[in-house]
């Protein structure tokens, strides 16, 4: 039972992983010059894993230039005790150094094995294809400034091109209704809205508690701390039931939108469809931003009682109202049109989150750090988008006077 | 033409009582399997009948139900870290699709096993890039293309360059013809010819090429029936099959037809 140190490759007669006897010969190089010309003796393993030495004994060469016409000088592998593609590539690099140094190399000694290999090297010309990579920093801000101007010019055309064909293609929903994709429908009902009940009602819950505790805390000064029922009433109905299930929604269902259609545009499977005849906006966005704007209200609804739901409990655990007392309240203080003002953001939201999710995931390109980079986009833009209409909104209602 | 004729020495490889299977569906039971050093062992296989589980669990990718896998001797179960990455250092792997890092260019992805276990200067590790680069039959100006704008054929070439990129001992290949036109499938086999006698590298290549299983591999060994149930010369194998499927895998049409090409070109 060999260990591979010791193991001996019967083709070309050198050992396996390192020279005979399982030590590592390290690479050198002799140079001599004598009465009868120069000679250079190579020694050791001239591997890939010994290029660093083997660059350095090259580097420490002293041959000097010939001066007078080409000198002959002996190349002599005898040493040699191991060869691979790297050392073969930097003997023939070492030759054309010399060359170029006035010397005219002659290799002897060399194995059948080793001949091949310097044939087969010498067989591919070697051509590189450097790109210059130099470019002032000031310059790349300048550049990257002018990008993201453009990108977001972009944006705004896609966008508003993917709501319209969204709308035709809900358009002809209506039309001819048998063309929708109910158990498409249906699933991502369930992954986005189902599923995503306990999450929102979690953190609803927490804010609400959160909320009303801060809100007791600051009017206590004003002994006004039964109006805190009000301000979480109005508050949650208003917009944070909203933000935070917009959120939460985008962060889980607008990135998974975009990974599913990004890693099926990466496989080619969008080209698939399209090559069957089959439209992808109708198979694979509409049923996601319809499941959206169905769900999305629904979770809105939960997350609002979530959230009273948390200040209730703060309620009575630090001002000692009950249940029946603190609904009472909210009757009394709050007007069911904060609750509609709220609600009727949703399915705008949810457009939003749908088609920036899904439409990221169309460009999403044949690398994964395409598919990060386009994950994270759709949940910033997103985000963003939901923050903007919500002030927007907020902005226009007041003005209204609702 | 077969290659250079070796005289069978020690194993590189064993593989004794290798059981695998994916829930209730057995892949292959019992199991055994040498491969010795400096040959091109094809192996081949109905397809779906195990062929790529024995190459991945071969490296270590699969996990095994039983049995036991020897690399020069010493069983892969039983190995430390350090000789584990010692293994990995040399040996190759070739994907079915190139398997290449989509994030980097086709110069950085030759480059990467270079990085990872020894360290060269730059401008070395560029120029033995670009040998192996070349090596393999891929332009120049491939160099600094991304995998995502390559052809599947330049894709697996390249694969192929990083498999070879620290000259390993054994290289482990996964369909390497599948997808390429007949010159490249041609030249990759008079590569790995050439690699094996200057390199003294032993192949072990999955494969349905029979062109590929003429010209070059010493030893084919059939996966069929759960095991491998013979390992020949493709001669030996075509002249007595001793087995319905490998009857019909070489002495079918295809295998006349790739036999004979195969005489007439040595």
């Amino acid at each position: 039972m060999a260990s591979y140190d010791q193991t001996e490759d019967q083709q070309t007669g050198y050992s396996l992983f390192g020279s005979k006897g399982g030590v590592s010969s390290r690479p050198a190089l002799e140079w001599s010059e004598g009465g009868d010309g120069y000679s250079l003796r190579i020694f050791g393993d001239w591997q890939v894993r010994h290029v660093r030495r083997i660059a350095n004994e090259i580097k420490k060469l002293k041959c000097g230039t010939a001066d007078a016409g080409p000198k002959d000088l002996i190349v002599d592998m005898a040493g040699l005790s191991g060869l691979d593609t790297a050392g073969a590539m930097l003997i023939l690099d070492m030759n054309e150094l010399l060359k170029s140094k006035g010397f005219a190399p002659k290799i002897i000694n060399a194995r059948e094995a080793d001949q091949i290999l310097f044939e087969l090297i010498s067989r591919h010309p070697r051509e590189r294809d450097d790109v210059d990579v130099k470019s002032s920093m000031l310059l790349n801000l300048v550049r990257d400034l002018g990008e993201t101007v453009l990108s977001i010019g972009r944006d705004i055309i896609e966008i508003t091109a993917m709501i319209g064909q969204v709308t035709l293609s809900l358009l002809g929903l209506v039309i001819r209704p048998w063309r929708l994709r109910f158990t498409s429908l249906v699933h991502h009902l369930e992954h986005a809205g189902l599923k995503a009940v306990s999450i929102i009602s979690l953190i609803c819950f927490l804010i609400g508690a959160v909320i009303m505790q801060q809100s007791v805390e600051q009017l206590r000064a004003y002994s006004a701390e039964y109006f805190s029922i009000d301000m979480l009433g109005i508050l949650a109905l208003r917009e944070v039931g909203v933000l935070l299930t917009s959120i939460m929604i985008a962060g889980r269902s607008g990135a998974a939108f975009t990974a599913e259609i990004g890693s099926m545009k990466m496989r080619e499977e969008v080209d698939a469809m399209r090559a069957l005849g089959i439209d992808p906006v109708e198979t694979l966005i509409v049923p996601r931003v319809l499941a959206l704007v169905i769900a999305l209200p629904l979770l809105t609804f939960i997350g609002n009682i979530m959230c009273l739901a948390g200040g209730a409990f703060i309620a009575y655990q630090v001002m000692n109202i009950d249940l029946q007392s603190f609904i009472e309240r909210l009757n009394d203080g709050v007007d069911i049109r904060h609750f509609y003002v709220g609600l009727i953001k949703t399915p705008f939201v949810a457009l939003i989150i749908g088609i920036v999710g899904t439409l990221e995931g169309m460009r999403v390109q044949g690398s994964a750090e395409s598919l990060g980079t386009h994950v994270r986009a759709s949940v910033v833009k997103s985000i963003f988008l939901v923050i903007i209409l919500d002030a927007a909104f907020a902005m226009a209602l007041t003005a209204m006077g609702i | 033409m077969v290659a250079l004729e070796t005289p069978r020495l020690n194993p590189i490889i064993e593989v004794r009582h290798l059981h695998k299977q994916f829930g209730a569906q057995v892949v292959f039971e019992d199991l055994n399997l040498d491969v010795y050093e400096g040959e091109v062992l094809g192996i081949v296989g109905q397809s779906g009948g195990g062929k790529s589980v024995l190459l991945r669990c071969l490296n270590g990718l699969e996990r095994y139900s039983a049995g036991k896998i020897s690399f020069f001797g010493q069983d892969t179960a039983q190995m430390s870290g350090k000789d584990l990455r010692h293994v990995e250092a040399r040996s190759g792997l070739l994907f079915q699709d190139g398997a290449l890092f989509s994030a980097l260019t086709v110069l950085q992805n030759i480059q990467v096993p270079m990085r990872e276990h020894i360290s060269l200067p730059k401008n070395i590790m560029d120029e033995l890039a670009y040998l192996k680069l070349a090596l393999v039959g891929l332009p120049a100006n491939a160099a600094h293309k991304y995998p995502s704008e390559l052809s599947g054929g330049m894709r697996k070439r390249a694969g192929l360059a990083r498999a070879l990129a620290l000259d390993p001992k054994i290289v482990f290949l996964d369909e390497p013809t599948a997808g390429l036109d007949p010159i490249g499938a041609n030249e990759f086999d008079m590569l790995i010819r050439d690699l094996q006698r200057t390199l003294g590298l032993t192949v072990f290549m999955v494969t349905h090429d029979l062109d590929s299983i003429f010209a070059i591999c010493d030893r084919v060994a059939v996966l069929a029936d759960k095991r491998i149930v013979r390992t020949g010369t493709p001669s030996e194998l075509t002249k007595d099959p001793g087995h319905p499927w490998i009857k019909s895998y070489f002495c079918g049409e295809r295998g006349r037809r790739a036999q004979g090409t195969a005489q007439t070109t040595s």
